[in-house]
């Protein structure tokens, strides 16, 4: 019966074991790192694989959990069983006694009742012991005895009944003292054996079952607690597995969007993840390929635009030069008609230079090739260099040029070089423009900010063309520009500059009603601005 | 005794133009039309100021310049760079090689001479 127990215990603590077993060794690989499992499935497969080790694993406690049950059930009815067979026994010896008490009730008053009693008695003896099943093997012979000692029990009571019938009650008295006494000792000697052997049984099996319940109760707390980890770490490899590539594409996805396509990104999946990045790192060649070629193709613009200004400059020089000469009179007095030919030849030189000069300016600011020279700049003597520039050309056309600067402004901190030809640009724009009027260069302070704006009594730009005014070679369409010419670069530039200052530019203006141009930039700029 | 001015430089048109100014303002001049010849005349000749173009032949200006500024006896003639170069970073290029002005092309003649007459006064 323990041996019984024992071996089913047994068979119910392998199972487990090798199922906590088996979940370790799963583990451990997992954790070796995403290799032996993470590497080879595809993602669909792993959190399939993922969600079928749960499954198991749920499985698997229930399975132990019904086992236990099982056997708590077994036990306990094994535990009835013993109950049933000492009860059983007990009636033996009950029977035995109350079969010497007939016997000798009839001995005592020999009448037909008390000697029907008896037999009666005799018919019902041993129904207890035929109940009795769930025999042990080493019993068998303890209980053959005691149903040999029992018929011979029977017969006894039999022959003793029988003489007190014949009235021969001093044989029957002889009969009793001699067989029957000495036979009912040994029945009961033989069933009180059976009882403490019944009743040691008992106490043992209620022991096993106890212990049985509380390896149950361990093995499954075992189990559970072995699942959760397994699960726990399971769920973290396969976020490892997932999360950690996902990361790393997204850094190199930053990389490449930051400009720089040296870097590979390093994602050791073989699943649908490593594909992607695979895809990633083909793409960023590409992207290199195609970025190389640009920075090339840019370069050469840049070069040949470099030459070509060098090489237009040349001439040019040559041509300002002798012209500057010839109205410095060097080469003696020129006749008045001569003069103002030489002045047209000089005045359209400077044109072209200027044009020359904003291509260049504006193709460096595009090739990302003009580095502002930060330093301490006047805010004052910047606007008055380039109020002593446009000064001439503002009193050619009788324009009263006004500038409105507040005093004791502290040291400002930017190009100052390029700040002046925005503001030029701006007020070159003004007097070009306006053909009669003012026009006012005003600064004021706002926080940490400058607010440079050029004020004019032209003819104002329409809301439409506001915005369009910013880009380069775009001019308000309009009978005005037209007769005024130019490229349309001007403002192209000063806006370029302007955000390079971290700063921006705006217009306010209604046709008919003058234009204001302001920009605001950083008192302080400490760094130049990315350009976007 | 006039002052004698270097020039350095490679167009014959920008030469005659230089050739008329310095003339007009009194001052004699030497010219060579490369670099090389500029670091040999600035020694051979020891002029009293130097007006070096950057784009030359042989040797650009600044290498010139840097070359000259490295003799103690001639670094104390004064050296304007001149050039048409308008991309930023050639005057901090100059400047790194030691000039001591910097005038960009076109330049307005009256202007330079301006620049000259700082030097030589």
């Amino acid at each position: 019966m323990n041996l019984e127990a024992d071996s089913t215990t047994s068979f119910l603590g392998q199972r487990p074991l090798a199922a906590i077993s088996r979940a370790s060794r799963d583990g451990t690989s997992v954790k070796d790192g995403l290799v032996g499992f993470g590497s080879r499935p595809s993602l669909r497969t792993k959190l399939l694989m993922a969600f079928l080790v749960i499954e198991v694993l749920l499985v698997s406690v229930g399975v132990i959990g019904f086992l236990s049950l099982r056997e708590a059930d077994k036990q306990t009815n094994q535990v009835l069983a013993l109950q049933q067979k000492i009860e059983a026994y007990r009636q033996v010896q009950h029977d035995t006694l109350r079969q010497l008490h007939g016997v000798s009730t009839a001995l005592a008053f020999p009448n037909e009742t008390t000697l029907a009693s008896a037999l009666r008695q005799i018919n019902q003896f041993g129904y207890g012991l035929d109940r009795v099943s769930f025999v042990e093997k080493d019993e068998l012979a303890l209980l053959d005895q005691l149903r040999e000692e029992y018929a011979r029990f029977i017969a006894v009571v039999s022959d003793v009944v029988d003489l007190i019938r014949k009235g021969r009650a001093a044989d029957a008295k002889q009969s009793e003292l001699a067989e029957l006494g000495p036979l009912a000792d040994k029945l009961e000697r033989l069933t009180n054996q059976l009882v403490n052997r019944a009743e040691a049984d008992m106490v043992a099996g209620i022991d096993a079952s106890r212990q049985t319940y509380a390896k149950s109760q361990i093995l499954v707390a075992a189990v559970a607690l072995a699942s959760l980890i397994l699960t726990l770490v399971l769920g973290h490899a396969i976020s490892r597995s997932v999360i950690d590539p996902v990361h790393i594409i997204h850094q190199g996805l930053n990389r490449i969007a930051g400009g720089d396509f040296t870097q590979r990104i390093d994602v050791p999946n073989r699943d649908e993840l490593g594909a992607l990045a695979a895809h990633v790192n083909s793409t960023c060649e590409e992207l290199q390929q195609l970025y190389q070629s640009l920075e090339e193709a840019s370069r050469h613009k840049s070069q040949f635009l470099a030459n070509m200004s060098h090489e237009l400059r040349t001439p040019l020089n040559a041509i300002l030069g002798f012209s500057e000469l010839l109205l410095d009179g060097i080469y003696g007095d020129l006749p008045k008609k001569m003069q103002s030919a030489v002045e047209r030849i000089q005045r359209n030189g400077r044109h072209l230079l200027g044009l020359i000069n904003d291509v260049l300016d504006l193709s460096k600011i595009e090739a990302g090739q003009l580095r502002l020279s930060l330093a301490d700049y006047s805010v004052e003597e910047l606007v008055s260099g380039v109020y002593t520039s446009v000064e001439s050309l503002a009193a050619e056309k009788n324009l009263s040029l006004r500038i409105a600067v507040p005093p004791g402004l502290p040291p400002a901190r930017g190009d100052e070089r390029r700040l002046a030809q925005a503001l030029f640009n701006l007020v070159g724009n003004a007097i070009k423009f306006t053909d009669a009027g003012e026009v006012w260069i005003e600064v004021e302070t706002k926080g940490d900010s400058y607010i440079f704006s050029v004020r004019d009594t032209g003819p104002g730009v329409d809301e439409a063309d506001q915005t369009k005014i910013f880009q380069e070679f775009q001019q308000v369409d309009n009978s005005i520009t037209k007769t005024k010419g130019g490229a349309g670069l001007g403002l192209a530039i000063v806006k370029r500059i302007v955000e390079m200052h971290a700063g921006r530019i705006w217009i306010e203006s209604r046709i008919g009603h003058g234009a204001t141009f302001s920009f605001l930039v950083p008192a302080r700029l400490e760094q130049q601005a990315m350009q976007t | 005794m006039s002052k004698r001015v270097l020039v350095v430089e490679d167009q014959e048109d920008n030469r005659q133009i230089l050739r008329d100014l310095l003339a007009s303002a009194g001052y004699e001049m030497i010219e060579v039309n490369d670099g090389e010849g500029a670091v040999i005349a600035a020694r051979t000749q020891s002029p009293d100021l130097i007006l070096m173009d950057i784009q030359l032949p042989i040797l650009d200006g600044y290498e010139a310049t840097r070359r000259i500024k490295a003799q103690s006896e001639l670094r104390h003639i004064p050296i304007i760079v001149v050039t048409s170069y308008a991309l930023s970073g050639d005057e901090e290029k100059a400047r790194a090689a030691g000039c001591d002005a910097y005038v960009a092309k076109p330049y307005s003649a009256r202007k330079l001479l301006e620049t000259i007459n700082r030097y030589l006064t």
